[in-house]
């Protein structure tokens, strides 16, 4: 990440913009322990209170990683219920990255954003069509089938 | 904008500074070696 991801200028402007940018060693008692630290790199997003809302482990390329903090960012305000705020991410997400992996996840969520803030269920049959349209071999196409039955 | 990521380095003062910009944090946990 340091050597690839982290000094690409696209990522340094998002990073200082968007979130605050924390760097610990894999080595960081109690820290490590408290997050489960197995292996590096291991990236969360969590917020002012510790709270872990999005994860993962290994390499990310510059590519997929503003895709990447777009998404935890979106589950984030989505966990705390603030939709409004969880759709720009997804919005923007699915918009500029649509190729990323983080895409399927964000069209689901937006699906269910949507729901959750209107009551109407336009926004997940409209999930349903556009991740089987789109992405049809996603986890995420099977996980939204079931909104094709909606009236 | 600066040419490389500022880093926050002490895990008390990022939970300090994500409260008070209203932002979240990204924790990464990273081995120099």
């Amino acid at each position: 990440m340091d050597t690839v991801t982290y000094p690409n200028q696209k990522v340094i402007d998002f990073l200082q913009k968007r979130v605050i940018p924390l760097q610990l060693l894999s080595n960081a008692e109690p820290y490590v322990s408290d997050y489960g630290v197995k292996w590096t790199p291991n990236l969360l997003i969590i917020d002012a209170e510790g709270k872990v809302y999005h994860r993962a482990v290994g390499f990310i390329a510059p590519v997929d990683f503003i895709p990447w903090l777009l998404l935890g960012m979106g589950k984030a305000f989505f966990e705390k219920d603030l939709f409004k705020e969880a759709l720009e991410c997804f919005e923007t997400l699915i918009t500029e990255y649509s190729y990323s992996g983080s895409a399927p996840e964000a069209v689901f969520l937006r699906g269910v954003a949507q729901y959750k803030s209107t009551h109407q269920v336009d926004g997940l049959k409209n999930a349903y069509r556009v991740l089987q349209e789109q992405y049809p071999g996603s986890d995420w196409a099977k996980r939204a089938y079931p909104y094709w039955l909606l009236p | 904008m600066p040419d490389k990521v500022q880093w926050v380095l002490d895990y008390k003062e990022a939970l300090a500074k994500a409260k008070f910009e209203g932002k979240f944090i990204l924790l990464d946990f990273f081995n120099p070696e």
